[in-house]
């Protein structure tokens, strides 16, 4: 830690450069790649809380974000329902499904588990495909109403149909789940769930209740993840069942990886990282005329798995010196 | 004043009779040593009364309650903590940590409890005091040093005595030691007993499982002998030390079936 | 119909064989090593490919049954590949997570690479008995799906010859009952490890042959016969071969007769319910030993 620059001044600089970019840099394309990586900063967060910090392996995670999406786009599109309700009716819902998923963690755990929550995705998906009068099956939902303007005062409107708006409601909606994550992981709460992904037996013996705290930190990594499929729908405006893909859970799964897993910020990191990297391996499939994006994820998350185990955040952490990946 | 006492307690593994219809008594205060040749069902009998798992049949009954189908955290927050054969500290987390995590309230503090505790903000006063007692037991297990240390970067001994002091942050009336001093040399072997000692001077009631003649006669005041699951002998050390049948369980007899 | 219902019974029993074959090799790497090997399904395709290669040079049932013998070489120094660079170093330091992460890796790496050489068109492999088909009593059925029965059971029988009545096979039960005593009694449980992974996911690339044969062969094929044999292994129990080929049989009788009577489009599906129903009423299967308490 430079005892030079002090903690605050560090965190105040970021938050102004966050605020700044998108007024230096005007290009609306960089504007929507910062928005889709906050949505995987969410995504990646929600999925660490759960598999990082609780150990429970959940490969269904892009389910949540679909359920979020589409709760949110069919409540605005066929209820009328502001997209500001439909945000957290879109966490809420796709807490439900947490809670639900929840409950066969109960009995199994490492590939038997994993394997359940692929099953769970995919007939999650499935249905989106399939019960066309809701979802309106592979076409998807389209026409999505965008966040509902705010008025400040008589004369002040803020719209929501660009980019930089969004961004900003995104930024807000980003910085207030990782400072509830921080509280959540640096508590008593986060400490009980690294106890039972530690060991389960030890947990117990010491007067953790097991089940609830899988079922709350399902319900609870559920929600978040549905929020950001939620704010997707109505930024995006477009749903399709490729939401709740396994691609998807496998690009949520690497970016936390490489960012790394059990600390706070390896998601933000990874997230970040890899949406920006994808960009430039766009540049690379175009000038090379191949499909190498998934390739690559397949190589990252193998090197980081055998090499670099805490990720990024990780590997800073130990050339720092310090015991603990945790911030 | 009796504090726990089991009424034929009886515990199946498919056709394997692990514990047969034992019951017996703890006084509380008392340090009683629970003995028998390897396999006699010591390990299980503790696993019943932690609530690992529910007996096949009979009771447990802790201070007037029948906790035989509670679950182990639920008997833990009635007042009943364990440590484990094979040491089971939690190994990513540091010394400290590991106390914090027993240290917490849950009794009174469920998942959402604390959920809702971690958002809104805790108490600084209710944080410095875990943290103080924490630091506490640290202390009187002899850890203090290795406060910030990673679990898993303990000596074998070390961590032994982590999982006493997790254990006793549970606040808990009766520890049951599940072979405290297994893997330890002989001077390693004199600190887990004082230790043990200084534990029972606090009040709490100690069910010790153990091998090493040395140390369970030394710290007994009574005896319980375990052999092929059922209760064979109880009392005082000496009485036990001469009875023939004890002495025929350890020393003469069949080849017995080995369980694990 | 009677006759249908003896028919598809029969093309589940075909198929059902080649999901066992498959599925051996996921529950033997996992009984010995413990490992779930999201990525084995794509052995199979791999498997397929080589097929489709070698029949483009020799075509004819002689290269047919010789795409199976080079599958399982091909496949199996694959296998020795992964199971050295990839699958050795974790397990020290094994959790699950890591190890199924690292098998996620693997399988993105696999289907992408396949994508990426062999283009996306999905490739049949030519019946190499021009369509003959057998007319026996109640059902009839081409002589191809016959041989892949065939086939399937020979290679079965092969391995539990090999399993039982060679010093390697046995030292690789042993390994798989219990670990520590066949390193005490010298067994080299390195030498194991390499040889069951690679025989595991050859037999996985002879399955892929088989399956290539009865369906079609494209890149992204593997994700079915992964899933699949996971659905066999958990129904039979991770570790048991006797499981994994009773599992097998009774998945692709299941899913032919769903199919048939239920509805074609959620043929697949039944793969899943059956992990769900299995895992909720009886997680250990048919023949999988209990969990240690």
């Amino acid at each position: 830690m430079n005892p030079r620059v002090p903690i605050w001044l560090k965190w105040a600089l970021g938050a102004a450069a966050l605020i700044a970019l998108p007024l230096v840099v005007r290009d609306r394309y960089f504007l929507h790649l910062l928005v889709t990586a906050g949505i995987f900063v969410l995504l990646a967060s929600s999925w660490n809380l759960l598999a990082g910090y609780a150990g429970q392996l959940n490969l269904g995670h892009a389910a949540f974000y679909g359920i979020g999406a589409y709760t949110s786009a069919i409540l605005a599109t066929k209820l009328g329902i502001t997209p500001w309700l439909g945000l957290f009716a879109g966490g809420f819902v796709s807490a439900l499904f947490g809670l639900m998923l929840g409950v066969p963690s109960l009995r199994l755990s490492g590939p038997y588990l994993a394997i359940t929550t692929i099953g769970f995705s995919e007939i999650l998906r499935l249905v989106a495909m399939n019960w066309v009068q809701l979802t309106r099956g592979s076409l998807g939902l389209y026409g999505i109403p965008p966040f509902t303007p705010i008025r400040l005062g008589s004369w002040l409107e803020i719209q929501f149909r660009s980019e930089i708006s969004c961004y900003y409601l995104l930024l807000v909606l980003v910085c207030a789940s990782l400072v509830i994550f921080r509280r959540l992981i640096r508590s008593e709460f986060g400490l009980s769930l690294e106890s039972l992904r530690e060991d389960e037996i030890g947990a117990a013996s010491i007067g953790v209740n097991i089940s609830g705290y899988k079922l709350a930190v399902f319900t609870i990594s559920a929600f978040f993840a549905g929020l950001a499929g939620a704010f997707f729908a109505h930024y995006q405006r477009l749903v399709s069942p490729d939401t709740l893909s396994l691609g998807e859970t496998f690009t949520i799964l690497t970016m936390t990886m490489l960012g790394g897993l059990g600390t706070l910020l390896g998601p933000v990191v990874g997230a970040v990282l890899l949406t920006f990297l994808s960009e430039g391996l766009r540049f690379l499939e175009d000038m090379v005329k191949l499909d190498v994006r998934m390739i690559i994820y397949g190589v990252l998350l193998i090197v980081t798995i055998l090499f670099m185990r805490g990720g990024i955040v990780g590997l800073l952490n130990s050339l720092r010196g310090t015991g603990r990946a945790k911030d | 004043m009796k504090l726990l006492r089991t009424e034929n307690l009886t515990r199946y593994f498919g056709g394997l009779c692990a514990v047969n219809d034992v019951d017996f008594e703890l006084v509380s205060g008392e340090i009683v040593g629970l003995i028998g040749p390897n396999g006699a069902g010591k390990t299980t009998l503790i696993n019943l009364l932690s609530g690992v798992f529910p007996p096949s049949s009979g009771n447990i009954i802790f201070q007037d309650d029948d906790i035989s189908r509670l679950k182990a955290h639920q008997v833990n927050s009635l007042g009943i903590a364990r440590t484990f054969q094979v040491v089971r500290v939690f190994k990513k987390l540091t010394v400290l940590d590991n106390v914090l995590a027993a240290a917490v309230d849950r009794r009174r503090l469920g998942p959402w409890s604390l959920v809702a505790q971690a958002i809104l903000g805790r108490s600084w006063s209710q944080a410095a005091r875990d943290h103080d007692e924490a630091d506490r037991l640290l202390e009187f297990v002899g850890l203090a040093s290795y406060s910030d240390e990673l679990a898993e970067n303990l000596p074998y001994a070390l961590s032994k005595r982590l999982e006493i002091a997790r254990a006793l942050a549970t606040s808990p009336t009766l520890l049951l030691l599940d072979e405290p001093s297994s893997g330890l040399n002989p001077s390693e072997l004199n600190d887990q007993i004082e230790i043990v000692r200084k534990i029972n001077r606090q009040g709490v009631t100690i069910l010790i499982i153990e091998h090493v003649m040395k140390v369970i006669m030394d710290i007994s005041q009574r005896l319980i002998v375990l052999h092929y699951g059922k209760k064979i002998a109880e009392g005082s050390p000496r009485e036990v030390y001469q009875d023939p049948e004890v002495v025929e369980a350890y020393l003469g007899g069949e080849t017995h079936v080995e369980y694990r | 119909m009677e006759s249908l219902f003896l028919q598809q019974t029969v093309n589940g029993i075909i198929v059902g064989s080649v999901y066992s074959l498959i599925a051996i090799g996921l529950t033997m790497v996992f009984g010995v090593m413990k490992i779930s090997n999201f990525a084995h399904g794509d052995y199979s395709m791999l498997g397929a490919y080589v097929a489709v290669f070698m029949l483009g040079v020799f075509p004819g049932w002689l290269g047919w049954v010789g795409s199976m013998l080079a599958a399982a070489a091909g496949v199996g120094v694959i296998g020795l590949l992964s199971e050295r660079l990839l699958f050795r170093p974790l397990l020290d330091r094994w959790t699950d997570i890591d190890i199924i992460m690292v098998s996620v890796g693997l399988f993105l790496l696999l289907e992408n690479l396949a994508q990426l050489l062999f283009g996306a068109t999905p490739r049949m492999i030519k019946d190499p008995f021009g369509g003959t088909t057998l007319n026996l009593v109640l059902v009839s059925t081409s002589v191809l799906r016959l041989f892949c029965l065939a086939f399937s059971c020979v290679a079965i029988a092969l391995l539990q010859i090999f399993l039982t009545r060679t010093r390697l096979g046995v030292a690789i039960r042993a390994t798989s009952q219990n670990r520590f005593a066949a390193l005490l009694m010298g067994v080299d449980t390195t030498m194991v490890y390499a040889l069951t992974f690679s025989v595991g996911v050859a037999l996985a690339g002879i399955g892929g042959v088989l399956y290539g044969t009865l369906f079609a062969v494209f890149p992204t094929m593997g994700a079915m016969p992964t899933l699949k044999a996971f659905a066999v292994t958990i129904m039979g129990g991770m570790g048991s071969i006797r499981g994994a080929i009773f599992g097998g049989f009774i998945l692709g009788i299941a899913e032919t007769l769903g199919g048939n009577y239920i509805s074609m489009d959620y043929k697949n599906a039944i793969g899943f319910v059956i992990i769900i129903l299995v895992l909720l009423v009886r997680p250990r299967g048919l023949f999988g030993r209990k969990e240690g308490a």
